[in-house]
């Protein structure tokens, strides 16, 4: 036990350590208290939102985001590895230690999830059930909300984080197994759902919880956590890179083949960096297919209220949203020190970075695509497209403008990531509410590009002059 | 062009820390240049200035007759730089890595020309394998490669041998003293006054970030000094200044 606390804590330094280093600790301090003062303030403004949305629905909208929330953590933990061991140096963090230390791979994974499970949630988690608690007094809700919130909201967090652990360790062992189950998880949904009538939050634990609290189904939502984390940590094997492979030079041919792009050889080292990293499918499914499966299930969910081709066109805004977080997944490989000897500009590395997103957008355009097939909504595929794309190029113009090359690091600075919800959520607002007017009023989305154009430019001088960070 | 690097009260301010302080300095072509000083001193920052990789806040700087403020892209296509962090790109190979070069630099025949600096720094058995799975030593060889590949007027090499066995070190050494006889400028900075003593033509002091000495090592060879001593009579009466 005492070796296991020991671990524990020293790895939750470490992550103080690596977050706080990164943007000053204040800055990071001040994190979980916004998440309080969003969550004390938002409370007040429950009577106004009971007016637009049901109760019933707003819970269930909560419960989502907090399962998503755990989801994106876990996938963030797991994927991040790659980006966290390059920066700080493999020996440098003690999730790699089990090499200098006689500690076995699998006890510092236990180690790494509790670590993941209790930092975040202090800082995500508590604070924001803290704020709704406070706020009751004044809000005339009963306490007894908050303390079954704080229950449930757990939970659903913890359900995220666990179900990507899962699937996760699935993905290591074996990609066709994954894709098997994933599969097989959607047919449960797609029956219970079509066939049963079953209403898809009845088959989500923590949200049966709240609405009937038992021993029993307790006990049911603790399983349905710990089970797969167990699991996990059984079946986890160690990812040893081997590292003396080697490689055949794909770098000249493909930026050949890329001659018509304005940045060949930026374009096929961002290809190469994906393919070699195994990032492509990997982020593909954790940071976009499952969170967008989820909210389709939270927000079909909502049917009753919504008209049909709202709830498509609401995801569609979402799927922008996420969409323009793959500027992340190109800016993770390197900082600007791999190129900083060479004779190019910061400007021509966003410039090319923002080209191999371009061809990303692929997968969302795709996927909308599917959506609006499998779900009937193919009359309004058209605005949807311009929904879905404008949204994710404006997005990711907020996040050039405010990041340049390190998105990874300076979104999880307060104030970064509070002007950047502002900016990004305000236009998101608008344009939901528009469409769900009339879904061709989606097209005016087109309208986007203009500030999404000028912000890309303002962010080109911005970080052309700023000395780039180091971090 | 006679002078390949002018600067003139150049300044770099980080917070309270005045990492580069009013510095003039003028480095001739053909010159071995040391820029010497312990951690900390402002080298690696007064390199960084060199190249355009950091903005200073006050002062002038001129590289092969190119404002560095005015054309940084010039200025790096010209000159060949080895930073004191060498971190090639994760994801490539060593060989792709110089194709990738190339391909910036718009270098012909790179092919061959990483064949030599494969062999000549010896390491053709890692020229395929990931940027991130090479020994520090071997991505400094890298770097090395990297910035003399297109031949270039001048380097600027900030702690060129503190990655290197004691082989390599002679190989580079003896690399560095033909590069400047054949026509072209070096200007490395160290902290390891040995190094400087034995190929440096001229050198300066640096100390938090001030100017303290410049001179040329032959010069005072004649006068029977060794560099340390001098190096530390100065720091200490820096220090006490
Ligand atoms: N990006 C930075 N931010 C803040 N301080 C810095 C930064 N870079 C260097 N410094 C400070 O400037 C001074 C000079 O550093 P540096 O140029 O790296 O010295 P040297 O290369 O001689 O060891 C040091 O005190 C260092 O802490
Ligand atoms: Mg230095």
């Amino acid at each position: 036990m005492v070796p296991m606390l020991d671990l524990f804590w020293n790895m939750m330094k470490e992550e103080w350590r690596v977050h706080s280093t990164m943007f000053g600790s204040i800055s990071f301090a001040l994190f979980p208290i916004m998440i309080f003062a969003i969550a004390f303030m938002g409370s007040f403004l429950l009577p106004v939102f009971k007016s637009v949305l049901p109760i019933q629905d707003m819970l269930i909208i909560t419960h989502g985001n907090f399962l998503l929330l755990g989801l994106m953590v876990g996938a963030f933990g797991l994927l991040g590895n790659e980006v966290m061991n390059r920066r700080f140096g493999q020996a440098s963090l003690l999730a790699y230690s089990s090499r200098s230390l006689p500690l076995s791979e699998r006890f510092i994974f236990a180690n790494f999830v509790v670590k993941d499970t209790v930092y975040y949630f202090v800082f995500w988690v508590f604070p924001f059930i803290a704020g709704f608690a406070l706020a009751t007094p004044f809000t005339h809700i009963s306490p007894i909300y908050p303390l079954i919130l704080s229950v449930t909201l757990t939970s659903s967090f913890l359900f995220g984080l666990s179900g990507v652990f899962f699937l996760s360790t699935i993905y290591v062992r074996s990609k066709r197994v994954l894709g098997i189950v994933l599969v097989l998880i959607l047919v449960i949904f797609v029956f219970a759902y079509k066939f049963a009538g079953i209403s898809v939050t009845s088959l989500f634990p923590p949200l049966i919880l709240f609405y009937s609290f038992s021993w029993t189904n307790l006990i049911i939502t603790c399983a349905v956590i710990i089970i797969p984390f167990i699991i996990s940590i059984a079946l986890f094997i160690p990812e040893f890179t081997d590292t003396t492979k080697r490689y055949r030079n794909m770098l000249t041919s493909m930026t050949r083949k890329l001659w018509f792009f304005p940045y060949p050889p930026f374009s096929a080292k961002d290809l190469i960096d994906m393919h070699r990293s195994g990032s492509v499918v990997g982020q593909t499914i954790f940071s976009f297919i499952i969170p967008l499966a989820l909210i389709w299930f939270f927000l079909s969910a909502l049917t009753g209220f919504l008209p049909a081709y709202g709830i498509f066109l609401q995801f569609t805004v979402l799927t922008g949203v996420i969409a323009s977080t793959m500027y992340t997944w190109l800016t993770q490989f390197d900082s600007f020190t791999s190129y900083s000897c060479l004779p190019v500009s910061v400007k021509t590395v966003i410039a090319s970075k923002i080209n191999s997103f371009t061809v990303l957008q692929l997968i969302p355009i795709a996927f909308i695509s599917f959506v609006s097939f499998t779900t009937h909504n193919v009359p309004y595929l058209l605005p949807a497209l311009v929904l879905c794309i404008s949204i994710s190029f404006y997005a990711l113009s907020v996040i050039v403008y405010m990041t340049g090359l390190s998105p990874n690091v300076l979104l999880y600075d307060v104030k970064v990531l509070f002007v950047y919800l502002i900016s990004v959520g305000f236009p998101v607002l608008v344009l939901g509410a528009l469409s769900f007017i009339n879904p061709n009023y989606a097209l005016g989305s087109v309208l986007l590009f203009l500030p999404t154009l000028y912000l890309i430019k303002l962010g080109f001088t911005k970080w052309d002059v700023l000395d780039q960070p180091i971090f | 062009m006679a002078v390949m690097i002018e600067t003139k009260n150049l300044i770099k301010v980080y917070g309270d820390i005045t990492a580069v302080d009013n510095v003039t300095l003028s480095v001739e072509r053909g010159a071995l240049y040391g820029l010497l000083g312990p951690n900390g001193s402002g080298k690696t920052t007064m390199i960084k200035m060199l190249t355009g990789q950091i903005r200073p806040n006050g002062g002038s700087v001129s590289v092969v007759g190119i404002d560095v403020m005015r054309d940084p892209i010039g200025v790096r296509e010209r000159v060949g730089i080895i930073p004191e962090q060498e971190t090639p790109p994760s994801f490539l190979t060593a060989t792709e890595y110089l194709n990738f070069v190339a391909a910036v630099r718009k270098i012909p025949d790179i092919d061959e020309k990483a064949a030599w600096w494969f062999d000549f720094l010896d390491f053709r058995d890692k020229k395929d394998v990931l940027c991130k799975d090479l020994s520090r030593g071997t991505r400094q060889k890298l770097m090395f490669a990297q910035a003399f590949i297109h031949k270039p007027v001048l380097a600027l090499i900030d702690e060129p041998l503190i990655n290197f066995d004691p082989i390599m070190q002679r190989v580079v050494k003896d690399y560095l003293g033909e590069y400047v006889k054949k026509g072209g400028t070096i200007f490395i900075s160290t902290h390891i006054l040995e190094v400087a003593e034995e190929i440096c033509s001229g050198f300066a002091i640096l100390h938090k970030g001030k100017l303290l000495h410049t001179g040329s090592v032959s010069d005072l060879k004649s006068n029977n000094q060794h560099l340390d001593d001098f190096f530390l009579s100065l720091v200490q009466n820096g220090a006490h200044a």
